[in-house]
């Protein structure tokens, strides 16, 4: 049985015009997981919900198999959190934000900190308001990875930064789980970086879960169906997940590519789905499964 | 929670020299005007209670790090204890302050031995402890709106209390009522005999207060989606 680093189950969380439903799923330990959805999915409201930052009305969670509310001091020394906006005092030198913040942390490094900093290209002594977003997404980045944390939690941590550093950022994820112990979970709507480097994705879209699976196993069942003329009704295809339509063709999103190959054959396109697709489908189509 | 107090301090050390002075500047002012030592101590807690939970929630509010302090491995409660302890520690240092400047100043008009005496301590600690304590779980449940939110409900409240003085005709003017009791139980206080019995029941009334003003901070905090 593989041992999980998260279990989320039944979890809700509903605001006006907006309700987090039956959210359940796992991240495997010593894996990344991406949360994928488009803005105001419920992105942010699972994570914060992991961190306990709002208040959940049902469900369970369960992170290194531990209560997240009534063990959560102890989760919270083990996890490494980062914000889509990064909340700092602004008037104050990063060195001393690190300096108020070092003693929570057992295991905090120092010289892995100042390293990062090193790295980040980013002055100890900078004040934090000085940065720019790109820049303290780097700090938040730096302080999350300075206490050997077995889980980073991030919500939108490439958002804001230059291409170059998201795929730097992106290497070290991936070096960060090479020891099997530590779990990465972020969320983010650029698909290409969770492409790159995550080993499961969970999709989620108004609220609920639409899928949580391994990345490889998502890529090779899903697919595109790209029909032209009247051939081919969104109902006859296999697994319809999500579709666009128009007077002179038809392209359809599936979960089972293969079906809708043998089905079809030479009368439609079947190319396997990117995340973009799948994302955009299951967001704009008029219709899914 | 001694994590959190170095915290506090480490991010807001360079706002408490700023606060002393600001505090400094009006105690000087206080002292040198003033000349009853039960008028001092009474301004004296007034400018302090109503003061720290704006220096203490503040900055917080402005900078929206709630978040931060609760993504830390603690619990919301040891948050909710480390603020208090930092109101109490900032607030007996602004007295601590008030009475040294009072003491020291030659043109200060307050006599000083008049105050540091265990009643007017008391007394003191009772004023401070009914603001602070009842400002403090609005401000750390809203921030800053919290105060703006209670100081124009008081305004509200005050305003219908007019009207319905005007509507009602000769009845008593319930703002002058409330205002006159305030002060009477103020002074009533201060000219009580210093009874042990008396000590006790300021003790108490300290205690009651700032247990019930915790608790329901607590409890609004615990509710705080960040």
């Amino acid at each position: 049985m593989m041992d999980n680093a998260i279990e989320i189950r039944g979890l809700r969380k509903a605001y006006k015009g907006f309700v987090l439903d039956d959210v359940t799923f796992s991240v495997p330990r010593g894996f990344i997981m991406g949360l994928i959805g488009p803005n105001g999915a419920g992105k942010t409201t699972v994570i914060k919900l992991i961190m306990n930052l709002i208040r959940r009305e049902h469900g369970e969670v369960k992170v290194f198999g531990l209560d997240n509310l009534r063990s959560e001091p102890e989760i919270k020394a083990r996890i490494g959190f980062v914000y889509d906006v990064p909340h700092f005092h602004e008037d104050l030198r990063l060195k001393d934000i690190a300096s108020a913040l070092a003693p929570f942390y057992e295991k905090w490094d120092q010289g892995e900190f100042l390293g990062l900093l090193d790295e980040f290209e980013l002055a100890p002594k900078t004040v934090f308001k000085k940065l720019s977003h790109g820049m303290k997404m780097k700090f938040a980045l730096a302080v999350a990875l300075s206490h050997d944390a077995d889980l980073i939690l991030m919500d939108e941590p490439t958002a804001g930064l230059d291409p170059v550093f998201r795929f730097e950022l992106l290497e070290r994820l991936r070096a960060i789980i090479q020891d099997e112990r530590k779990t990465v979970l972020f969320s983010s709507h650029i698909t290409s970086d969770l492409e790159r480097v995550a080993d499961f994705i969970t999709f989620i879209h108004r609220g609920k879960i639409v899928f949580s699976s391994g990345k490889d196993e998502i890529l090779e069942s899903w697919g595109v169906v790209r029909a032209a003329g009247e051939g081919v009704r969104p109902e006859d295809v296999p697994g319809l997940r999500g579709y666009r339509q128009s007077d002179y063709s038809l392209d359809a999103l599936t979960s089972d590519i293969a079906s809708a190959r043998s089905r079809f054959g030479e009368k439609a396109v079947c190319d396997k789905a990117s995340l973009e697709d799948i994302m955009f489908f299951i967001s704009k189509g008029e219709a899914h499964a | 929670m001694l994590k959190l107090l170095r915290m506090e301090y480490v991010v807001n050390r360079r706002q408490m020299l700023i606060t002393a002075a600001i505090f400094s500047g009006y105690f000087l002012f206080m002292a040198y005007k003033i000349d009853s030592p039960r008028v001092f101590l009474v301004t004296m807690s007034l400018m302090i209670g109503l003061a720290m939970p704006f220096g203490i929630i503040g900055r917080e509010s402005k900078f929206k790090t709630a978040s931060l302090v609760c993504s830390l491995p603690v619990r919301r409660t040891t948050v909710v204890l480390a603020k208090y302890a930092v109101g109490w520690i900032a607030m007996g240092f602004g007295l601590a302050l008030a009475l040294l400047l009072a003491a020291w100043l030659p043109f200060s008009k307050v006599s000083v031995a008049e105050i540091l005496t265990l009643k007017s301590l008391s007394v003191c600690l009772l004023v401070v402890s009914i603001l602070f304590g009842l400002i403090f779980p609005f401000t750390l449940r809203f921030g800053l709106v919290g105060i703006i939110i209670l100081l124009v409900s008081s305004q509200l409240l005050g305003v219908v209390a007019l009207i319905l003085a005007q509507l009602l005709g000769r009845g008593p003017d319930p703002l002058r009522t409330v205002i006159t009791g305030i002060i009477k139980g103020l002074r009533a206080m201060l000219y009580h005999e210093a009874t042990p019995d008396f000590l006790m029941l300021l003790a108490a009334a300290i205690l009651a207060i700032n247990a019930a003003s915790f608790f329901l901070s607590k409890a609004l905090y615990a509710c705080r989606d960040l």
